[in-house]
């Protein structure tokens, strides 16, 4: 729907038929213009969309990067795992050592059992 | 996303207080977007393109899609003429996205990772049953915990919580150092600041709030808000600080935008993405916003090996990979999720990324190539009417195993190359009693954190024999 009416009219445009009014230029002008700026945006999205579908036919496989993600995940220390390389960080350990809390008089159980707040 | 009406991806262009780079793809460099009016003819990225200017409108062919436009001024083309160019646009833009949708299709292999492992002979993680062990329950909330982050310096912990309160923890001590009544209670995500000073929060309010730790407190005993970061048109469902950037906060949000702030002024750095219109009323330019209303997402992460990378996870099923200094167009889109994605964490290498969806399946994918590695997903009747979808994610440090949250309580742990759940957390006996909803790695990865809508948080460790090699 074309921004009709308002502007660059006068007062009496509204008595006058259709085809006798003056267009309203302004109106016209800006919808014209943001309508060519979406257009330059799309256009840009195709040339964006086109490197990458070129780019996927030459791309790596995802072999390498499994190598990558394997190679990398192996070689960190992780205190989470049962075997893990080292080194092994005696700070791991604070979860399960007694902790006396300045507030509290608790003291937190061994390792392997659950706390008792 | 196929572009339903003629100009979604006005959202394409982000706006942004400051001049933007441009990433130019075929020249692989970012180039710089003239600020003012001139910004919105932004320059073509190879020669052979044209270069639009403020009131001309040059031309540029299609060659083998066939679209051939003469050159002329806008005042020279009429408005249907325009339309008709501007639906032929269109239609090629959706037609690429479909080609391209269906290229990585066919390069598909969901189980990549999976299988090179195994042919590289290794087996699944074994944990005994009292490896993985509850060693702390952080009582305190009265209403359901929404999120949950720790401090680089390992044992302090924020979360917030539908009691509208904000709780910060020392995990070792279970003891609370702080707890901020918020003036908005309806907070969904929260953040430490890197150098454990400060915390964030956002939620339903649209904004961002940033409390300093070390304030005085007012009389009523709250830490005064130091700043607010207003600007978003919808809910803050994420929030995370730039790992070596203290002044620098991206959020996402349900208006659809990520946005990158300074914290110390207020301002909005960089506006991502973005679905809503200019607001023009023609029928060229039609409103179209997607609703979103069950679990909060979309959600955000940021890279730390590259502070200036962060992710974005979307209730259109997609992953976004952005560049913080470049704010018209995400880097790459990640395909895939059949339903909205609702939680996204950068792997530990930082060249990938983890993603969980609605569609109670978590995805890594490969940053640079686009390319899906892994799927981790369980066996369900595809019948159910509501199978448990992924609420929440963390990788351990070395990114071994995958921390993966349920809405139906579950908490599997998946052994990351061999997609294999090696433990659920929510059937061991010291579980949550409810959903999770969120769930942290500390800093030296030595514990996880999850936090549930039971309105618990708990600490998990490794309480078993450790074979260090």
């Amino acid at each position: 729907m074309a921004v009709n009416g308002g502007e660059g009219e006068g007062p009496e445009a509204h008595l006058l038929p259709p085809s006798m009014r003056q267009p309203s230029r302004t109106g016209d002008f800006l919808g014209k213009h943001r309508l060519s700026a979406a257009i330059t945006r799309l256009s840009q999205e195709i040339q964006f969309l086109e490197t990458e579908l070129n780019e996927l036919e030459t791309t790596e496989t995802s072999a390498e990067a499994c190598k990558e993600v394997c190679s990398n995940t192996e070689d960190k220390s992780d205190a989470l795992l049962p075997v893990t390389p080292g080194p092994e960080n005696p700070a791991w350990h604070r979860w399960f050592q007694r902790v006396r809390s300045s507030q509290s008089r608790k003291w937190w159980t061994n390792k392997g059992s659950s706390d008792s707040s | 996303m196929e572009i339903k009406n003629d100009t979604d991806l006005e959202s394409l262009s982000g706006s942004s207080s400051e001049p933007t780079l441009s990433y130019d793809r075929a020249r692989d460099e970012s180039v710089p977007v003239p600020s003012g009016p001139e910004r919105l003819a932004s320059h073509a990225s190879s020669p052979s393109r044209s270069h639009f200017s403020r009131g001309s409108f040059q031309s540029w062919s299609r060659g083998a899609e066939g679209l051939e436009l003469g050159s002329c001024s806008i005042e020279q083309m009429s408005f249907p003429e325009l339309k008709e160019r501007h639906a032929a646009a269109t239609a090629t833009v959706n037609s690429l996205r479909e080609r391209l949708k269906q290229r990585r299709q066919q390069l598909l292999d969901t189980d990549v990772v999976a299988n090179y492992t195994r042919t590289q002979g290794r087996t699944a993680v074994n944990f005994s049953s009292t490896d993985l062990v509850c060693c702390r329950t952080l009582q305190g909330h009265t209403g359901k915990v929404y999120s949950l982050d720790w401090t680089s310096e390992r044992n302090r912990i924020v979360s917030a919580s539908q009691d509208g309160r904000l709780i910060v923890w020392n995990a070792l001590t279970s003891q609370k150092t702080h707890a901020i009544k918020l003036p908005c209670a309806w907070v969904m995500t929260c953040a430490f600041a890197p150098n454990g000073h400060s915390i964030s929060c956002g939620g339903l309010d649209s904004a961002c709030s940033i409390f300093n730790l070390n304030s005085q407190v007012d009389r009523d005993g709250n830490i005064p808000v130091s700043r607010v970061l207003m600007g978003h048109k919808g809910y803050v469902s994420s929030c995370q600080y730039v790992p070596d950037r203290e002044s620098h906060l991206v959020t996402s949000s349900g208006d659809q935008t990520c946005v990158l702030w300074d914290v110390t002024t207020g301002q909005r750095i960089s506006i991502f993405g973005g679905e809503f219109p200019s607001g023009h009323t023609s029928d060229v330019l039609s409103y179209n916003v997607s609703s979103k209303n069950n679990f909060p997402s979309p959600s955000v992460s940021v890279s730390s090996s590259n502070s200036n990378m962060f992710v974005s996870g979307s209730c259109d099923a997609t992953a976004r990979l952005w560049d913080a200094r470049i704010a018209s167009r995400a880097i790459r889109t990640y395909n895939g999720h059949q339903g909205d994605v609702n939680t996204v964490k950068f792997f530990p290498d930082g060249q990938r990324f983890g993603s969980g969806s609605d569609d109670g399946k978590c995805r890594l994918f490969d940053m640079r190539t686009g390319h899906l590695l892994q799927v981790y997903a369980q066996q369900h009747n595809n019948n159910e009417p509501d199978f448990p979808f992924v609420t929440s994610i963390a990788f351990s440090i070395s990114g071994r195993l995958l921390f993966a949250g349920y809405s139906n309580g579950d908490c599997y742990v998946w052994d990351t190359l061999l997609a294999e759940v090696v433990v659920n957390l929510g059937k061991l006996q010291s579980s949550h009693e409810g959903r999770i909803s969120c769930l942290g790695l500390s800093d030296d990865g030595s514990a996880l954190c999850t936090g549930s809508w039971d309105k618990n948080l708990k600490i998990w460790a490794f309480g078993g024999l450790r074979k260090v090699i």
